[in-house]
């Protein structure tokens, strides 16, 4: 399985802080996100941020990164702070 | 005179008493604007080299800029320069509290304290006069209580016990706002200043007053509409960061042993939305209000920062986060940095672990940090040597490799062996380790929505420039830092989206384009004779328009490139050498994960290059040039027929 972590407003819009997945993909997975948490979410999902185990998928494959069994994905929105 | 600005200067002598005012020449005005790049000029006029920072001859010098108290949005900071008792080096502490506002009110722009009191004082300044009072009474009250003790309808600056026993990271404090490093706090106290009082009516003058209100009510909006600062900061607060830097090996864990931590939700901004906080809060006149107001014992108090939350939290292996709002609390009730003190903590931990101190306090174990705040605070027992700081401690037990501090200050909550240019940027940093002396590289590299690779020195220096030079300008001209984060539009982050070739031109545009951008930025302002763009930097037009000056693009980094050289030669001036631009062995030699080879700071591929991109020689010294077309002056600029047409107050 693998284990998607939801951050800041997602958190909020999901109402929960996560969710466990078979998706192969990273693009599989995020479709499977959207259509869980509607479509407020879906629009916030477009300019999250995506890690997979920490790294960026834009230094991966991006939507088309393969995951496997025992990876934590975390769904990030554009942050501030520091 | 141009608008923005009273006109005034105060300058006050504790050691005589003498009171005087006298205008700046607008040339100092021009090339150093106010807050930190015209702080930096005034000390190293005034400050004789080579002096004790907790000396009576040290200056202590408040400035603010055209733009504080004019009613731009995240704009009423106000900036404390003076020599730093913790490193020795200059330090300049950026504060969102209102006194830079009421400074103003009162009719002055900046503020110059010298010499030293023979009992305790404090300061009040009005449009009618100014007056040096007794503060004995005053004398031992925390930070709060002292407040609420000086006169209502006042904008105040104070210090703690920890300021007054002269604790090297003594922060001030105006509400419930801190200038917290560098050891501000401990100059007050060695003055024997309690506190800074200023009120009155006076208006700041604003040169285009419609096109000012138009540009504000616009940067508004696109602060409002930004999903980070509109959004995000807002309802999260700054400890957003945790959960962001913990999944990107960034944040300090173990005294910086390791970039995160299993617990860490615990103590995130979430989860500090979620379970504590009764309302966000802000700095005068700010739209974003990123702070926490929370709940403590039944009272509403401030929360805690990001900073506090990572250093009093992971970095101390606690996931207590209501241990961490009442630690924070009684911090800023004894006026002390909770970077400097949460790395105190950590470094005292780790040294009794190797057998290097003696003492109770281990990562883990909080019941005992309580008691240990106020040991430092009144300099008792071990203590007394946690008030001299981490550079210090190091010294005397040993433990040097795993000291975490730049130039003897400690660092703040970015773990820079997961975004290696924020190790660079530490590491140059004029003040020491602090987060936005290095220009904030991390939000490139890790923590933000756009991210280069983070462990490729490649491309690094030139990030470091540009991030540096755009948040020294924004800074001196009296903005909020947070308030560049509307640097990356909404529209880039679209487009970013859109699809991984668009992507990977706008990354490789920082990346590669670093190094070209970092070049670029070494070439004098008429080069770039363009508007800055407002949709990023609408700080740079809402400026423009209330002094009435025409700032490019060009002008806008110049004056951050300056802002940076300046600091550099106080430094220098200082006896710091380029030799002080390093890191500990922790984050240069060791590995954060062995699965990952380029997990450490390989300080040798980047430093030579932020040199070069500085137009400073490769032992890290502004050359001739250089200062000459950022026309930095070695001879002061003040002249002293300015303080000799001073007139008494
Ligand atoms: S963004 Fe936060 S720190 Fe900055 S001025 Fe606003 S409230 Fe203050």
């Amino acid at each position: 399985m693998v284990e998607v972590k939801l951050f800041a407003s997602l958190r909020t819009v999901a109402g929960e802080k996560g969710f466990l997945t078979d998706a192969a993909s990273v693009g599989e997975l995020l479709r499977e996100a959207a259509e869980r948490y509607g479509e407020d979410f879906a629009k916030r999902l477009q300019i999250a941020t995506v890690l997979v185990n920490g790294k960026n998928i834009a230094h991966l494959r991006w939507k088309r990164t393969r995951l496997k069994d025992g990876d934590v994905v975390s769904l990030f929105p554009p942050l501030a702070g520091g | 005179m141009i608008g923005g600005y009273m006109g005034k200067v105060l300058q006050v002598d504790l050691s005589t008493g003498a009171i005087e005012s006298y205008s700046l020449p607008e040339r100092m005005l021009e090339l150093y604007v106010g807050n930190k790049g015209l702080g930096a000029r005034l000390l190293y006029d005034l400050l004789p080299p080579m002096t004790d920072p907790l000396s009576e001859k040290n200056v202590f010098i408040v400035t603010t800029a055209p733009l504080t108290g004019a009613g731009a949005p995240s704009s009423n900071r106000f900036n404390i320069t003076t020599k730093s008792p913790l490193t020795g080096a200059i330090v300049n502490s950026n504060c969102g509290g209102n006194f830079g506002v009421f400074l103003k009110r009162a009719g002055y722009d900046s503020l110059i304290i010298t010499g030293k009191a023979s009992k305790p004082v404090y300061l009040k300044i009005n449009e009618e006069g100014v007056s040096i009072e007794d503060a004995s009474e005053l004398w031992g009250l925390d930070t709060e209580k002292i407040q609420e003790k000086l006169t209502a309808g006042t904008g105040k600056l104070v210090i703690g016990p920890a300021g007054e026993n002269l604790v090297k990271y003594a922060a001030v404090f105006s509400q419930e706002r801190a200038a917290g490093r560098g050891g501000v706090g401990a100059v007050m106290g060695s003055k024997n200043l309690k506190a800074v009082i200023a009120g009155g009516k006076k208006r700041v003058p604003v040169a285009h007053k419609d096109k000012f209100k138009d540009a504000c009510r616009k940067w508004r909006q696109l602060s409002r509409e930004h999903p980070a600062t509109g959004e995000e900061l807002p309802r999260f607060g700054t400890s957003i960061f945790v959960n962001k830097c913990n999944a990107t090996h960034t944040l300090p864990t173990r005294n910086f042993l390791h970039g995160s931590y299993d617990e860490a939700d615990a103590v995130s901004g979430e989860t500090l939305a979620e379970k504590h906080l009764i309302k966000n809060i802000g700095c005068y006149g700010c739209p974003i209000a990123c702070g926490r107001q929370v709940q403590l014992h039944g009272k509403n108090i401030k929360g805690p920062e990001y900073e506090t939350v990572g250093l009093f939290g992971p970095n101390l292996m606690n996931a207590d986060l209501k241990a961490i709002i009442e630690l924070n609390y009684q911090a800023d009730l004894l006026g002390m940095d909770t970077i400097s003190l949460g790395n105190t903590l950590g470094f005292v931990m780790e040294a009794r672990e190797k057998g290097l101190i003696k003492t109770d306090l281990a990562f883990g174990k909080i019941d005992r940090l309580s008691r240990t705040l106020d040991d430092i605070a009144y300099r008792r027992g071990l203590g007394d040597d946690m008030a001299e700081g981490v550079r210090f401690l190091s010294q005397k037990y040993g433990g040097e490799e795993f000291a975490l501090h730049v130039k003897g200050m400690e660092l703040a909550s970015y773990e820079p062996r997961g975004a290696v240019g924020q190790g660079l940027g530490y590491a140059i940093g004029s003040r020491g380790g602090c987060h936005i002396a290095a220009g904030y590289p991390i939000y490139l590299e890790a923590n933000g929505p756009i991210t280069v690779d983070p462990l490729a020195t490649t491309g690094k220096p030139g990030l470091v420039v540009l991030n540096q030079t755009t948040m020294e300008a924004v800074s001196t001209i009296g903005c909020c830092i947070f308030s560049v984060y509307m640097f990356l539009p909404k529209a880039l982050l679209e487009l970013n989206a859109r699809s991984p070739l668009i992507s990977k031109i706008v990354r490789s545009t920082f990346l590669y384009g670093g190094n070209i951008i970092g070049k670029a930025l070494s070439w004098p302002a008429w080069t770039l004779p363009v508007p800055a763009p407002f949709f990023m930097l609408p700080q740079v037009q809402t400026h423009a328009h209330c002094t009435g000056e025409r700032y490019t693009l060009g002008k806008m980094m110049e004056l951050g490139k300056r802002v940076v050289s300046m600091d550099r030669i106080f430094n220098l001036r200082e006896g710091l050498t380029g030799a002080d631009d390093t890191l500990p062995k922790r984050l240069t030699d060791e590995l954060q994960r062995a699965e990952e080879p380029r997990s450490k700071v390989t300080l040798s591929k980047m430093l030579p290059k932020y040199y070069n991109f500085r137009g400073w020689t490769p032992a890290g010294v502004p050359r001739e040039k250089t200062l000459r077309t950022l026309q930095i002056e070695e001879e002061p600029m003040l002249p002293q027929t300015a303080m000799g047409a001073a007139s008494t107050v």
